[in-house]
C-alpha cells in the first residue's frame, strides 16, 4: 500500500508539474503583453481605473460588443464619453462583476449590455473569464466571481490550469490534424472598440451556419434571468439606464436561421420593467440601418462599416430615450 | 454519480481510504462500507429508488435461503418463479409498461377500434436492467444448485449494489462475484496499478472518444435529411465508436475500480470491432449480457441442439430479447432481429465458431482476407447500429434510404479532422493491445519515463476534450 500511495503522490506531483508548464505556456504571452502594454484587457482596465469618473456610457458584452459599438461615433453624436468594456466570450455573470468593478471607478449614465446567448451556455471559456477578472483591482471581487459567480466549476477551473486551458489545448491539438491556420490580424483598438477593416469572404458566406439559439446551446435561462436582474438592479442603484441590445448578424446567416432567439426570449421571458431589448437587425427598417454581408468581418463580428451602423442605431435608441 | 464527475473524484478516494483503513481482517465491515457507499452512489441520482434495490436484495436473499432449505422440486420451482416475477415485474413496470400500452393502443387504432388506456409518467430507475439480471442470476444458480445460498445479508447487499458495476455492468454472475465478498481481500500493488491503468483507459474512451463522436453522431442523426449518403455513413461510424467508447469505457472503469478494492470482475468487451464475423462480434461485445442470455435463456430453450427450426427459433428469441432488454422501443427489437439474421447463416452452416482465435495472431498487420472480413463485419454492424440509434423504425429506414443512394459516392459534408485523427490513434492502440484484457494493459514494456509520459498525454487529452459531457448511454438501459 505504501508503494502505491507513494506512486499516487508522485503522480499528483507530476500532474501539478504539467499544470505549471501549461501556466508558463499559456500565461507567458499574457505576461509579455502586459509588460509591453499591449494586452487588450489590461489596457481597458487601465483606462477605467486611471481615468476616474470619465465615462458616461459603458458597453459590456462579448467580442460581438467590442466589434459593434464605436465610441467615437457614439460620442460625436451624443456629446458623451463612452467606453467599450466588451471582452472575449464574456458571460453574463462576468458582465455583472465587470460592471460592479466599473461602477467603483466610473459614474456612467448609460450601461449598454450586448446580449449573446452562446457565451452564457454551459461551455464557458474560463480562460477568458479569469483573464478579464484578473485585472479587477478588488481581490474580494475576484474571489466573489470565482466562488459565487461560478461555484464549484469556477473553483475547479481556477485551481486546475489543465481544465481552464482545455479549449486552447484542444485547439492546439486540433491544429496538428489541420492546416487551417489563419494569420493573426493587427489589432486597432479605440477606447475598447476593435476597429476591424476586414470583410468576410464570399467563400465563408457560402459556408455560414444558422445562428445558434438558446435551444441548441444548453442555455441556462434561470441563471441568465437572475444575473440580468442583478445587472439591472446594479445599474439602477448607480443611477444608470440599462439598454439591452443584440448586435447585428450578417443577413445571409439570418436567412438561414429559423429562430430569432434573443429577441423571442426577451419578448417571452423578460419583464420590460427589468430590461428593454433592441435587436439591431430589426430595429427600424430604414435604409441606413440595413446591413449587408459586407458589413461583417466574419460570421458574426461587424467590421468598421457594420460598427458604424450599429453605433448609429445605439445613438438613435439613446436619443429616443432622452 | 457519474464516473467522470467531480463528485466521483471526491467519493472514490474517500471510500478507498476508508475501505483499506478498516483492514482486510474485517471483511464484514468492509462489505458494510461497500454496501453503504454503493447506496450513496446510487442515491445520488434519486434516493427514492434505493428502496427498489433494497427490496430486490431482500426478496432474492430470502428466496435463496428458502431454496437452500426446500427439497421438493415443486416448492423450489414456486420460489424460483416468485423471484423471476418480482424482478421482471419491477423491470416490466418501470421499463416496459408504457411501451406495451402504446403498442396496444396503436394496434387497436390500426384495426379501426379505439382503446383508451393512459400511459403513466414513470421514471426509469438507472441501471435497473443490470442489477435485476445480476440478482436473478443468484436465484437461478441457487435453484440449479450451482451455488450455495448465502447467509450473509450484508455481503449479498454489497453484491447486488456493488457501485463500480451497479448501473451499467458488467452484469456479474453470483458464482463469480458473491464468493469474493466472503473472502479476505488483500491489497495487491500490481492489481491496484493495473486497475488504475484500466480506469484511465476507460475514461479516455468515454471522454475523448465517445463524447466527441457523440457530438457528430447526434448532429448527423438529428438532421439526417440535410446530409448526403457519405455523411450519413460517417454519422453511423461515429455512433459505432460512441457506443463502443461509452460502454466499453464504462466497463473498463468498473473493472479497474473493482480491482482497486481487491475484486475481479469479468471481462465485458474484447475488441469487438476487430471481429471477422458476426458470431465473433457477439463473443466480444457486451460479453456479460450475451453469456447471461446464453446460460439462462438460450440453453434452457434447447440451444442449438435441436433441428433447424429450433435453432432458428432460439436464435431469434435470444437476439430479440437481447434487443428488447436495451429498451422499450421497436428500434431495439429490429436491431436484435437484424443481428439474428446476420448470425443465422453462420449457425446453420455450423461456421459460428470458426474465428475463435485472435485476429492476425503474432503479426502486426492482418492479411487481406482478415481485413476484408473485419470490414464486412464492421459494415453490417454499422447498419444495425442505425436502428439502435434511431428515434423510431421509420427514422432508421429514412436514414438508410438517405445513405444508400448515389450521394454515397460524393464527398462527406462534415470532416472533423481532430476527432478522426484521435480515432485513428485510438484504433492503432487498440489493435496493438488486442491480445490483452484491455488495450494498454501491457505498457510495462515501456521504460518508466515513456510510460508516465504516455499516461500524462492521455490525461491531457482527457482534460482538453472534456466539456460536452454526455451521460453514459447504457445508463438508460
Amino acid at each position: 500500500m505504501k508503494r502505491f500511495l507513494k506512486h499516487i503522490v508522485i503522480g499528483l506531483l507530476i500532474f501539478a508539474g504539467v499544470n505549471l508548464i501549461l501556466v508558463v505556456i499559456y500565461e507567458y504571452p499574457v505576461y509579455k503583453a502586459i509588460k509591453n502594454k499591449t494586452h487588450r484587457n489590461y489596457l481597458k482596465w487601465n483606462d477605467i481605473h486611471t481615468n476616474k469618473n470619465s465615462y458616461d456610457l459603458v458597453i459590456i458584452g462579448s467580442s460581438r460588443a467590442y466589434t459593434a459599438y464605436n465610441p467615437v461615433v457614439i460620442d460625436s453624436a451624443l456629446q458623451l464619453k463612452s467606453y467599450n468594456m466588451g471582452t472575449s466570450s464574456q458571460d453574463i455573470v462576468e458582465s455583472y462583476y465587470t460592471l460592479k468593478e466599473v461602477f467603483d471607478y466610473q459614474k456612467p449614465k448609460y450601461v449598454v449590455f450586448d446580449v449573446f446567448f452562446p457565451c452564457s451556455d454551459d461551455l464557458l471559456d474560463y480562460y477568458q473569464i479569469f483573464s478579464n477578472a484578473s485585472f479587477f483591482e478588488s481581490n474580494k471581487r475576484k474571489l466573489e466571481l470565482v466562488t459565487q459567480g461560478y461555484g464549484s466549476s469556477g473553483v475547479l477551473n481556477y485551481t486546475i490550469p489543465l481544465v481552464k486551458y482545455r479549449n486552447y489545448i484542444k485547439q492546439d491539438i486540433g491544429g496538428l490534424f489541420s492546416d487551417n491556420k489563419t494569420p493573426r490580424k493587427e489589432d486597432n483598438w479605440i477606447r475598447g472598440y476593435l476597429n476591424d477593416s476586414s470583410v468576410v469572404s464570399k467563400e465563408k458566406i457560402e459556408h455560414f451556419n444558422p445562428i445558434s439559439n438558446y435551444q441548441n446551446v444548453n442555455f441556462d435561462a434561470s441563471r441568465f434571468q437572475t444575473y440580468l436582474k442583478k445587472i439591472k438592479d446594479l445599474a439602477e442603484a448607480n443611477n444608470a439606464q440599462l439598454i439591452c441590445l443584440r448586435s447585428p448578424y450578417p443577413p445571409s446567416r439570418l436567412a438561414l436561421s429559423e429562430t430569432d432567439d434573443e429577441k423571442l426570449y426577451f419578448e417571452e421571458h423578460i419583464d420590460p420593467k427589468t430590461a428593454v431589448f433592441y435587436d439591431l437587425n430589426s430595429y427600424k427598417t430604414v435604409e441606413k440601418y440595413i446591413y449587408t454581408d459586407q458589413d461583417f468581418a466574419d460570421y458574426h463580428h461587424p467590421n468598421i462599416s457594420g460598427a458604424k451602423k450599429a453605433s448609429a442605431q445605439l445613438v438613435d435608441i439613446i436619443k429616443a430615450k432622452l | 454519480m457519474l464516473f467522470n464527475s467531480l463528485e466521483f473524484f471526491v467519493f472514490l478516494p474517500i471510500v478507498f481510504a476508508l475501505y483499506w483503513g478498516i483492514g482486510s481482517k474485517h471483511i464484514k465491515a468492509q462489505n458494510l462500507l461497500i454496501a453503504l457507499a454503493s447506496y450513496v452512489f446510487y442515491g445520488w441520482w434519486d434516493w427514492r429508488f434505493l428502496s427498489l434495490i433494497l427490496f430486490s436484495s431482500l426478496v432474492d436473499y430470502s428466496i435463496g435461503r428458502a431454496l437452500g432449505k426446500a427439497e421438493k422440486t415443486s416448492k423450489r420451482k414456486v420460489l424460483l418463479w416468485i423471484s423471476i416475477c418480482v424482478n421482471l415485474g419491477f423491470l416490466g413496470f418501470f421499463k416496459y409498461y408504457n411501451f406495451f400500452i402504446d403498442s396496444l393502443v396503436s394496434s387497436f387504432t390500426f384495426f379501426g377500434s379505439e382503446l383508451s388506456i393512459n400511459t403513466l409518467n414513470i421514471i426509469l430507475p438507472v441501471g435497473i436492467s443490470f442489477y435485476t439480471f445480476q440478482t436473478l442470476s443468484y436465484t437461478i444458480d441457487v435453484y440449479n444448485k450451482k451455488l450455495e445460498p448465502t447467509n450473509n445479508f450484508v455481503g449479498f447487499m454489497a453484491f447486488v449494489s456493488f457501485f463500480p458495476q451497479l448501473v451499467a455492468g458488467p452484469i456479474e454472475r453470483a458464482t463469480n462475484l458473491l464468493p469474493q465478498f466472503s473472502v479476505k481481500r488483500n491489497f495487491d500493488y500490481n492489481r491496484a496499478v493495473d486497475g488504475l491503468r484500466q480506469v484511465l483507459w476507460g475514461l479516455f474512451k468515454k471522454v475523448v472518444i465517445a463524447d466527441n463522436c457523440a457530438k457528430y453522431a447526434n448532429m448527423i442523426f438529428n438532421n439526417h435529411t440535410e446530409y448526403n449518403g457519405s455523411t450519413l455513413l460517417l454519422g453511423a461510424f461515429f455512433f459505432a465508436f460512441q457506443i463502443y467508447g461509452d460502454f466499453s469505457g464504462y466497463s473498463d472503469i468498473a473493472i479497474g475500480i473493482s480491482r482497486l478494492f481487491g475484486f475481479n470482475l469479468k471481462r465485458n468487451f474484447a475488441f469487438p470491432y476487430f471481429s471477422r464475423d458476426i458470431a465473433e462480434f457477439w463473443r466480444r461485445w457486451h460479453i456479460s449480457l450475451s453469456t447471461w442470455f446464453r446460460d439462462y435463456l438460450y440453453i434452457p430453450l434447447g440451444g442449438s441442439r435441436g433441428g433447424t427450426k429450433m435453432k432458428v427459433r432460439n436464435t431469434f428469441i435470444i437476439f430479440i430479447v437481447s434487443g428488447f432488454w436495451h429498451g422499450a422501443n421497436w428500434t431495439f427489437i429490429v436491431w436484435g432481429a437484424l443481428n439474428a439474421i446476420y448470425f443465422l447463416p453462420l449457425l446453420l452452416a455450423n461456421k459460428n465458431r470458426v474465428n475463435t482465435n485472435l485476429v492476425a495472431e503474432g503479426r502486426y498487420l492482418p492479411n487481406l482476407k482478415e481485413l476484408g472480413q473485419m470490414a464486412i463485419t464492421f459494415f453490417i454492424t454499422l447498419i444495425a447500429w442505425v436502428f439502435f440509434r434511431a428515434d423510431n423504425v421509420g427514422h432508421a429506414f429514412d436514414y438508410l434510404k438517405g445513405t444508400f443512394n448515389a450521394s454515397l459516392f460524393s464527398w462527406v459534408e462534415i470532416f472533423p479532422t481532430t476527432i478522426l485523427g484521435l480515432l485513428a490513434i485510438f484504433l492503432v492502440i487498440e489493435w496493438l493491445g488486442r491480445s490483452y484484457e484491455y488495450a494498454i494493459e501491457n505498457v510495462d514494456f515501456m521504460k518508466r519515463p515513456v510510460r508516465w509520459s504516455f499516461y500524462i498525454a492521455l490525461i491531457i487529452l482527457m482534460f482538453a476534450f472534456t466539456g460536452e459531457e454526455q451521460e453514459f448511454i447504457y445508463f438508460q438501459f
